[in-house]
C-alpha cells in the first residue's frame, strides 16, 4: 500500500505542477494524468443501474475531475449479470481500457431507507485501496458519494477532499440581497434569510455550522449571527455606523470585524458573543475586511492609509501592520490560504476585478482569472480550490478554480446575480 | 302673500341652520355658494310689519349663526389639514433636498457640494424642532462592496461635518452608508456613475 502510494504521487505530483502554467498541459506525453472509472452501483439483488446509481457514479466523478488528481468518468464496460459482488473484479477489460483505478459500488433502496458500499481499485495492482460503506436515507446518495470522493482523495494525496463543505452567499434571486447556502458543487441551494433587507458577507463559523453577516433589516449595517438549522438572526453588534465584513476567528471564539463607532472604519475583534471590542487599527484612513491567518496570530485586511486600498498584515493584536501587495492601484478582498503560506485577493483592472494570489512575503504575485470580472475569492479548506463571484461572458455566478487558477468552472445553478462567496471547512 | 314669503324664508333659513348643525365639514364646502349674504339683505328690505321684521332678524341671526358654524368647521379642517400635513412633512420637506455629488473614490466636498449644502441647511434650520435628518452616503458600481461601504460612510460623515459648520445641530443630524446597494439610476457610464455617488438626505422623524 505504502509503495503503492509513493508510485502514484511520483507519477502525480508532475501533474499537479505542470498544471500550475497550464491545465491543459496535464494530458502531454510523458505526465499522462491517472485514469480512474466510476462505474453505476449495481443493485444488491443484480437488477439493472437506475438514476441513484447514475447520479451517485457521476457525483463521484465530477469531483474527482475538478480535483485535478486524477482523470475520472462514469463509465460501464461489462453489463453486470445475475448475482455480482463488490469483490470479484475483472481487472483485465479495465487496464486494456487504460484505467489505473476504479470504483465500484453497491445501493440498495428499500423504500426511502439507502444503503450503498463503495470500494476503490487499484488496476493495475489489481487490489482493494479503500472502501466505505453508508446508510441512510435516499436524500443522502449526493452527500455520501461526496464523502467517498473525499475518501479516494485521501487515499491518492494523503489528505482528505471539502467535497462534503458548502458555500454561502449573497444572491438576489428574490430581489434583494439575501444569503444562501449550497453544497460546494452548486447543488440543493438553500435560501438562509428571507428578510427582505440587503444582507451581506456571510462568514462560517470553524465548525460550519453557524454563519455571521452583515443586515440592513434594523435600519443599520448590523452583525448578526445565526445557525444554519435555525431562523433565528440574532445581532451581535449593532454599534453606531459601520458592522462589516465580519470574519470568525479560527478557534472559533472571535470575530475581527469592521466598527466606525470611533469615527471612521476602523478593525476590531470582538468576543463571538460580540462583546469586549478591542481596537486593531488607529488611522484616519479606512481599514475593513480583516482576514485571519490559520494559527490566529496575524490578520491581513484593507487599508486606504496610502491614498487606495491596499492590502496590509498586522498582528492579531494589533501593530506592526505591513503593507502586502504593492503592485496595481486598488487591491481589496484577501483571505488568507489555510496552509497559511498565500493570500487570495481581487485586483481592480481596468474596471473590472481579477482573482490573485500573493506569497505571505509579498513574492509571486499571480493572476488568476482573465475572463469578465471576478471578485471576493475564499479558500477550500484543504486550500485545493478557491471559489469566487464571477461576472463573464460564460456566465455569472460562483465559479470554483483550483488554487493555481486551473479547472474553473461555474457551480451556482440558477440565474441571477451572486456576491461574496465564502466556504465552510465542514 | 309676503307674510307667507317671510315664512317660508324662515323655515328655509330654520332647515339651513339645522343643516349647518349637524352636516359634516364636507356637506358645509359644498353648501356654502348656495346662500348668498346679499339675497337675505334684498329680503330685509321687503319685509315691512314689526313681526316680519322679527322673524326676517330671526332668520338673520340663525344665519349668522350657521354662517359662524361653518367658519367655525371651515378652520377646523383647516387645522386637521394642518395637522395632516405636519404628520407628512417628511415626504414634503424631503422633496426640498438635494443630493450632493462627489468624484470618484472621493469623499470630500466639491464646490457645488458646499453650495447644495447650505441650501439644505436652510431647509434643516426650518423644519419643525426635533425633526431628525438622516444623512444617505452612497457610491457608484465600481470598487468593492466591502470599500464602498465605508467609503459611502465617509461621504455622509463629509456632508454631516458641513451642515453642523453651518450652524445645522449635531444631534438633527445622523448617517448611513449604503455604499453601492442603493444605486439612484442604473447604468455603467460616467453619467450614471457620477449620479451615484451621493449623499441623500432624508427625514427619519
Amino acid at each position: 500500500m505504502k509503495t503503492w502510494l509513493l508510485v502514484l504521487l511520483l507519477v502525480v505530483l508532475p501533474a499537479v505542477i505542470s498544471a500550475q502554467s497550464d491545465y491543459i498541459e496535464v494530458n502531454a506525453p510523458g505526465n499522462r494524468q491517472l485514469k480512474l472509472a466510476i462505474e453505476p452501483s449495481f443493485s444488491l439483488d443484480g437488477s439493472p443501474t437506475s438514476d441513484a446509481a447514475r447520479q451517485s457514479s457521476e457525483v463521484i466523478a465530477y469531483d474527482m475531475n475538478m480535483s485535478g488528481v486524477v482523470m475520472a468518468e462514469s463509465r460501464t464496460l461489462l453489463p453486470h449479470t445475475g448475482n455480482v459482488s463488490l469483490a470479484d473484479v475483472n481487472y483485465a477489460p479495465w487496464l486494456s481500457a487504460g484505467y489505473d483505478m476504479l470504483v465500484r459500488s453497491e445501493l440498495g433502496l428499500n423504500g426511502n431507507q439507502l444503503a450503498v458500499e463503495f470500494r476503490l481499485f487499484d488496476v493495475t495492482n489489481r487490489k482493494m485501496i479503500t472502501a466505505k460503506r453508508y446508510l441512510g436515507t435516499a436524500k443522502d446518495l449526493r452527500r455520501f458519494s461526496h464523502s467517498f470522493a473525499d475518501e479516494i482523495l485521501r487515499s491518492l494525496t494523503g489528505e482528505k477532499g471539502v467535497f462534503t463543505t458548502r458555500i454561502a452567499y449573497v444572491s438576489t434571486q428574490s430581489r434583494n440581497k439575501e444569503i444562501y447556502v449550497m453544497d460546494w458543487d452548486g447543488n440543493n441551494p438553500l435560501p438562509l434569510t428571507k428578510n427582505g433587507s440587503i444582507n451581506l458577507n456571510p462568514d462560517f463559523s470553524p465548525d460550519g455550522r453557524e454563519i455571521i453577516f452583515t443586515s440592513y433589516k434594523r435600519r443599520n449595517p448590523d452583525l448578526y449571527r445565526r445557525s444554519l438549522s435555525s431562523t433565528a438572526e440574532i445581532p451581535i453588534s449593532n454599534r453606531k455606523g459601520l458592522n462589516i465584513t465580519g470574519s470568525w476567528s479560527p478557534d472559533g471564539n472571535k470575530i475581527a470585524l469592521a466598527l466606525s463607532k470611533d469615527g471612521d472604519s476602523e478593525i476590531y475583534i470582538l468576543e463571538k458573543d460580540g462583546s469586549h471590542p478591542t481596537r486593531l487599527t488607529v488611522n484616519p484612513a479606512l481599514d475593513l475586511y480583516p482576514a485571519w491567518s490559520p494559527d490566529g496570530k496575524q490578520i491581513a485586511f484593507v487599508s486606504d492609509r496610502l491614498g487606495k486600498p491596499q492590502i496590509f498584515i498586522m498582528k492579531a493584536t494589533g501593530g506592526d501592520a505591513r503593507r502586502l501587495t504593492t503592485t496595481g492601484s486598488y487591491n481589496v478582498n484577501p483571505r488568507w490560504s489555510p496552509k497559511g503560506d498565500k493570500i487570495a485577493y481581487s485586483r481592480m483592472v481596468n474596471g473590472g476585478f481579477h482573482i490573485f494570489t500573493i506569497a505571505v512575503d509579498g513574492s509571486s504575485d499571480t493572476q488568476l482569472t482573465t475572463d469578465g470580472s471576478n471578485e471576493n475569492p475564499a479558500w477550500s479548506a484543504d486550500g485545493r480550490f478557491i471559489c469566487f463571484s464571477s461576472v463573464r461572458p460564460s456566465g455569472n455566478g460562483i465559479y470554483v478554480m483550483r488554487a493555481d487558477g486551473a479547472g474553473q468552472t461555474k457551480v451556482s445553478q440558477a440565474k441571477g446575480a451572486y456576491f461574496q462567496p465564502v466556504w465552510s471547512a465542514h | 302673500m309676503k307674510k307667507s314669503m317671510a315664512v317660508l324664508l324662515a323655515g328655509l333659513s330654520m332647515a339651513a341652520l339645522l343643516a349647518g348643525g349637524c352636516a359634516n365639514k364636507e356637506a358645509v364646502k359644498k353648501e356654502e355658494p348656495v346662500v348668498p349674504a346679499a339675497s337675505i339683505t334684498e329680503t330685509d328690505k321687503s319685509v315691512d310689519t314689526a313681526e316680519q321684521a322679527r322673524l326676517a332678524e330671526q332668520a338673520r341671526l340663525a344665519e349668522q349663526a350657521r354662517l359662524a358654524e361653518q367658519a367655525r368647521l371651515a378652520e377646523q379642517a383647516r387645522l386637521a389639514e394642518q395637522a395632516r400635513l405636519a404628520a407628512l412633512k417628511p415626504a414634503a420637506a424631503e422633496l426640498k433636498f438635494q443630493a450632493v455629488y462627489f468624484d470618484f473614490d472621493k469623499s470630500d466636498l466639491r464646490q457645488d457640494s458646499r453650495d447644495v449644502l447650505s441650501k439644505n441647511a436652510e431647509v434643516i434650520l426650518k423644519l419643525a424642532a426635533g425633526t431628525k435628518v438622516q444623512i444617505e452616503g452612497h457610491c457608484d458600481e465600481r470598487g468593492s462592496a466591502e470599500y464602498n461601504l465605508a467609503l459611502g460612510e465617509s461621504r455622509a460623515k463629509s456632508a454631516q461635518k458641513y451642515l453642523t459648520t453651518l450652524g445645522v445641530k449635531a444631534d438633527t443630524l445622523s448617517i448611513i452608508s449604503y455604499g453601492k446597494e442603493k444605486p439612484a439610476v442604473k447604468g455603467n457610464d460616467e453619467a450614471a456613475w457620477a449620479k451615484n455617488r451621493r449623499a441623500e438626505f432624508v427625514i427619519v422623524k
